[in-house]
């Protein structure tokens, strides 16, 4: 991703530089000065006489009413200092200062002009700021001395990675308290690699490490070499910070670990670097996180006042921010504010009625004519079963011959059922527990219940499951899912372009061209645009799922968001509070949003004309009509004659296209190897969790899990660390990438010596650039 | 432990010829570092060919090893750059690993900036320059070692970056000798013998690789097996750049060519393109005005014409495109290579903005796909492509295709190889 950080310099004029202010007369009186930091979580505000000694502060949260607390500070200001207005001078700083300081006549000061002038003042022997906000981060480096001194800013606020929000999103998720987090440490654990680069991936990191048996202690210490990673790797450019050193920013001061993360890191590129340390101290006492740093922020706001003109920022009292959060923030609101999701009833009526019911495809046999499906008719037992459904079933029914899908995901397994007239017969699913192998024969116990005694054609798998349970279920077709989506997204719709799938947590776009699928976009990288993203918010606001399209669509206006990073959408909510959005319009603004998201910023495709004309959504997200919607209004913006469609199993469309390849493959000749359900019944494992198991592939040393199946023809391992007799075979879980499927050295071997051969059987002209170019001796 | 007390940037500088003048130009001892990036992947052997010739011994040429994470993590920490050109950031890894890492140290560390490429379409295009970021490049790291401290000095190497224009060879002698005579103590002529020695070594290496090339298309004939050809800059041959993506494929059986080691032998090219030169839309095989009319950079103009030849050789029912992220040479390509290459219904599948870290659960789903395609297609794209062409393929006699009946539906072929786009 490109990085997002933005170099100010020079910092602030020389004092000596300053023109005198024309001559006003000076407020005569008291000449408090006050120094307000207004954050994007919470306010401070520091009060001090005129020779800059400090009289009071306080830091308190502001729950997203900024201007409120402002308010509250003034006139707890006015009555406990005697804050004076056309007397005093007010000075603020922070993200919510350009919106209220000329309201009551205070006057703007930079953040990180005001932090170093604060850090100048209390710690002239400081080189090197770093400060970590909730939502951004800078580095100071100060360089030579005295007049002569400079300041070199680097800070980035336009990603999660490295901010403190990157670390307490995931805590959340983990369920660790802010106490709890703070006295968590850093020395001394083991580091696994958690992505440094998006908040929202780190908690998905974290999700693995954790599922894989990780300790919370080690996984919170991982965040914090996370954190200090991304800031040295991005916001250094260069330059050695060099001793001293000064923590600040709420993270900084309130997770112990992260200090210890600092110190180890900096005290290391001290050593590589060879920056002189005197020979009798520790290097880490030269990393300094201040007690009262907090205020650092507003304390560097009265001492670039008191070297201002003295009549620059006199305080004009609260009279224009009161009326503001009576009445000018819901002006201002309507003024910023677009229209809601649809332009008139009509509009929105005409969409509905064409979308509400999922699209029953164009192509062949649409599976809804003849056998029912999509109508519940009461019979049978009730199955949680999302739209298919399956008419007519009895224990004793009998379907007849058919091939089965299954689509074992991450989170659910699904299986369907089809004829060899491309019938679609049933549907089911299990919630996956971790163990395939239950999961499997939870599955097929339903796909049984269902089949009585018909005869199975073939069987094809897709998922990540795919290459684990094939051989223990006998599968005929391993599928890979592009291949399955695009096989169902075909068979509905036959002249479809283009697959979108937005899942819960990624996004996935295939291009289709000649019946192939072209180009394919994962977005791995950062997280906006997916599902995920807007279940939480609408959770936030606690509406259920199944509500959040009527809510989105009663909004009759809505705030208009940014598109990009997932976690500073989060922030830019917060804004939209603040404004006096409601819950509902900022759900219509973000359903707005989200196409952009899913196609320019994940997607990376910016001319949709490209891609093509017809459009097949799918993945749960598009289970939200105001959703659908929105992307049914870009895309026919970029494309007018475009055709969108709402893929009718949206849900199933992994199985169904695994399905439909098993009946190519029965059409063939093929025969199935499918044990039988009787067989997958019987299954016996056992599962191993030990140090034997533990993958040492890269450092980050998954704790896998060996799940051994015994199984008619298994072939054992017997050279492995955790000896499997003939007869076993064995599955691998719990690794966060697909190395780990490799048990050890001795099965890379096995493996690396069948791919040698492969490779040497078909060489890459690459292979010799790399061995033979780079020789010294005559090529 | 202990951390020196004094700074060791007040210590004495090494003075700048790394080379004593007095040891009548014994080389023998100086020892080479070269950082392994860019277009250094095209023009290796130059510079072997190059400093063996004026006595810098074999084992005394220090190549970094291949980009990766690790190497940027503990070599190039901090001195990174302003640039979004991964293959360029990642260069400070190579430099941190030239200088810091090396048991044995190295006394030059040299980096040339490659002003423009030899290539094979050389007299046929507008020009061959490179990219002027890639060009820049060294000036650009070279920054984030010489703004605290001087690094190279402290280690008591002599960094030099000559620039060079390899693709006008009657240029080379001058600019080496400008640029080196202080670092090597090197003389006119023997500059000129080793500007020859190196192109030899080159050219003895290219020959070599568009001769595998050419074994791999015959044994494609022979056999009637396809195989995939990768269009990308040279530096995606380095693994952390390129993550090996096209090794994946190779693993399921697929032989691999590189449009930069296509073999441009008259007999193929000619049997390739007769048609297009009998209709007067190019002059030569090499010609790619038809498609690319501002032929400067030679990266890209050999990517375009890697692209026509993909779509016209009948073996080659794949192209795999490798981009690093927002590369802006790469920009214009998209969409003609793509359009190029399907045009005669052979397949073509994009990996772009590849950055320092390898997409890996994206990677395998699409090699997965991409091989069940091969798979479902290639005899059908092969029988196509042949059809189009003149039966005396100068690969050999060709075998006869399976009966149509085993072979399944392929996609619709959109348009005839004689009349790609323009």
């Amino acid at each position: 991703m490109a990085e997002g950080f933005i170099q100010i310099q020079p910092l602030e004029q020389d004092p000596s530089l300053i023109k005198p202010a024309p001559q006003r007369a000076a407020p005569t009186g008291t000449g408090k000065i006050c120094g307000l930091d207004v954050g994007s979580t919470t306010c401070k505000y520091s009060i001090a006489t005129a020779s800059g000694e400090i009289l009071g502060q306080a830091y308190e949260r502001h729950n997203t009413k900024q201007a409120e607390k402002v308010l509250d500070f003034l006139n707890r200001m006015e009555k406990d200092h005697g804050f004076t207005p056309e007397k005093d001078r007010v000075f603020f700083t922070g993200s919510g200062a350009g919106l209220i300081a000329p309201l009551v006549g205070g006057k703007v000061v930079q953040e990180v002009v005001a932090v170093a002038a604060a850090v100048e003042k209390l710690h002239p022997n400081v080189r090197f700021v770093s400060e970590i906000g909730g939502e951004d981060m800078k580095t100071i480096f100060f360089n030579g001395d005295g007049p002569s001194k400079s300041k070199q800013v680097l800070m980035q606020s336009a990603c999660s990675g490295g901010t403190g929000t990157f670390i307490e999103k995931t805590a959340r998720k983990l369920e660790i308290s802010t106490e709890q987090l703070s006295q968590m440490g850093y020395t001394g654990y083991t580091l696994h690699k958690i992505s440094s680069k998006c908040g929202i991936f780190a908690e998905a990191d974290s999700n693995t490490l954790l599922k894989a048996g990780v300790s919370v202690e080690e996984i919170i210490a991982s965040l914090f070499e996370a954190v200090v990673y991304q800031n040295l790797a991005t916001l250094t450019k260069g330059n050695t910070p060099l001793p001293e050193i000064l923590l600040l920013g709420g993270p900084n001061l309130f997770f112990k670990g992260l200090q210890e993360a600092w110190r180890y890191h900096l005290s290391k590129v001290w050593k590589e670097r060879k920056v002189a340390i005197p020979d009798d101290r520790d290097p880490a006492s030269f990393i300094h996180v201040p007690d009262n740093a907090l205020y650092y922020a507003a304390q560097g706001c009265i001492e670039v006042g008191l070297r201002d003109s003295p009549t620059v920022g006199t305080y004009l009292g609260t009279k224009k921010l009161s009326w503001w959060i009576e009445e000018g923030q819901h002006e201002e609101k309507k003024k910023l504010g677009s229209a809601g999701l649809w332009k008139d009833h009509e509009e929105l009526q005409s969409f509905l009625s064409r979308y509400s019911t999922p699209s029953k495809g164009t192509g062949a046999p649409a599976p809804a004519k003849s056998n029912g499906n999509g109508h519940s008719n009461g019979h049978g037992k009730p199955r949680r079963v999302p739209r298919v459904q399956l008419p007519m079933l009895g224990k004793t029914s009998k379907l007849g011959p058919v091939v089965v899908g299954c689509d074992f995901g991450s989170t659910t397994a699904k299986a369907v059922l089809m004829s060899p007239d491309k019938d679609l017969l049933f549907s089911c699913y299990a919630l996956s527990r971790g163990n395939p192998i239950d999961d499997a024969k939870s599955l097929f116990r339903q796909v049984r219940e269902a089949v009585g005694d018909g005869q199975i054609l073939g069987l094809a798998i897709t998922g990540y499951g795919k290459d684990l349970l094939k051989d223990i279920l006998g599968a005929d077709c391993p599928v890979v899912e592009t291949i399955a989506h695009a096989s169902a997204g075909l068979h509905y719709f036959p002249d479809a372009d283009c697959i979108c799938d937005v899942g819960g947590v990624d996004v996935k776009i295939m291009i289709l061209n000649n019946g192939a699928v072209t180009d394919f976009r994962l977005n791995s990288q950062c997280s906006s645009g997916n599902g995920a993203f807007l279940q939480g918010v609408a959770e936030r606001f606690n509406i259920p799922m199944s509500e959040m399209a009527d809510g989105a669509f009663r909004a009759q206006s809505m705030p208009q968001l940014s598109m990009g990073c997932g976690v500073f959408l989060q922030s830019d909510i917060v804004n939209q509070q603040r404004k006096g959005w409601h819950a509902e319009e900022i759900l219509a603004g973000l359903c707005a949003i989200l196409p952009l998201n899913v196609w320019i910023y994940a997607g990376g495709l910016n001319n949709l004309q490209q891609v093509g004309k017809k459009y097949i959504l799918q993945g749960g997200t598009h289970k939200n009509l105001a959703v659908v919607k929105t992307q049914v209004d870009f895309i026919l913006k970029k494309v007018p004659d475009a055709e969108v469609v709402v893929h009718p199993y949206s849900g199933e469309a992994g199985a169904i296209g695994a399905a439909l390849v098993a009946l190519d493959w029965w059409e063939a000749g093929g025969e199935s190897k499918f044990r039988g359900f009787d067989a997958i019944e019987r299954l016996t494992y056992k599962t191993a969790t030990s140090v034997d198991t533990v993958c040492h592939w890269c450092p980050v040393t998954c704790q896998r899990s060996f799940i051994d199946v015994e199984l008619d023809g298994g072939k054992g391992r017997e050279w492995s660390k955790v000896p499997l007799e003939k007869g076993w075979e064995r599955v691998i879980v719990n690794n966060s990438c697909p190395k780990g499927l490799v048990e050890d050295l001795n099965e890379m071997k096995v493996i690396k010596t069948g791919m040698e051969k492969t490779k040497n059987a078909f060489p890459n002209v690459a292979d010799l650039v790399r061995k033979e170019a780079f020789r010294r001796v005559g090529a | 432990m202990r951390f020196p007390t004094l700074p060791i940037w007040s210590a004495k500088k090494r003075s700048v010829a790394s080379v004593p003048k007095d040891k009548n130009k014994d080389r023998s001892q100086v020892r080479v570092g070269i950082p392994k990036v860019l277009n250094i992947w095209t023009t290796h052997q130059f510079w072997v060919g190059f400093l063996k010739s004026i006595g810098i011994e074999s084992e005394n040429i220090v190549f970094s090893s291949d980009t990766s994470e690790e190497q940027g993590r503990e070599f190039g920490k901090g001195r990174g750059t302003v640039d979004c050109c991964y293959p360029v950031k990642a260069i400070s890894g190579h430099y941190g690993e030239l200088v810091f890492g090396q048991k044995k140290k190295i006394n030059i560390l040299l980096s040339p900036m490659i002003h423009s490429l030899p290539s094979v379409l050389h007299g046929h295009v507008v020009d061959t320059v490179t990219c002027t970021r890639v060009m820049a490049g060294p000036e650009n790291i070279k920054a984030g070692f010489l703004k605290e401290r001087d690094v190279f000095g402290e280690a008591g190497i002599t960094y030099a970056s000559p620039f060079v224009s390899l693709g006008d060879r009657h240029m080379v002698t001058e600019q080496l000798h400008t640029s080196l005579k202080d670092v090597f103590n090197l003389e006119l002529e023997e500059t000129e013998r080793a500007v020859k020695a190196g192109f030899e070594a080159l050219d003895s290496f290219t020959e070599k690789a568009r001769k595998q090339s050419r074994d791999i298309l015959t044994w494609c004939a022979k056999n009637q097996k396809p195989c995939i050809l990768v269009l990308a800059r040279p530096y995606h041959m380095d693994t952390g750049i390129g993550h090996e993506i096209e090794g994946d494929l190779q693993a399921h059986g697929y032989p691999i060519l590189w449009l930069q080691y296509l073999p441009g032998d008259e007999d193929l090219m000619n049997w390739l393109f007769e048609a297009d030169m009998q209709m007067g839309r190019i002059k030569s095989p090499f010609d790619i005005s038809d498609v690319w009319m501002s032929s400067y950079s030679s990266n890209t103009n050999e990517i375009m014409w890697g692209a026509k030849v993909a779509a016209r050789c009948p073996w080659i029912t794949c192209v795999v495109r490798l981009s690093s992220y927002e590369c802006g040479m790469d920009q214009p390509t998209y969409t003609p290579t793509q359009k190029i290459v399907e045009a005669t219904g052979t397949l073509f599948f994009k990996f772009g903005d590849l950055d320092s870290t390898k997409p890996a659960g994206g990677i395998k789903i699409r090699i997965e796909t991409i091989v069940h395609y091969l798979a479902k297609y290639s005899q059908k794209i092969m029988q196509q492509k042949l059809e189009w062409l003149s039966p005396n393929c100068p690969l050999g006699p060709l075998p006869a295709f399976a009966p149509p009946d085993a072979v399944q539906e392929g996609p619709a072929v959109a348009q005839q190889v004689h009349s790609s786009p323009s």
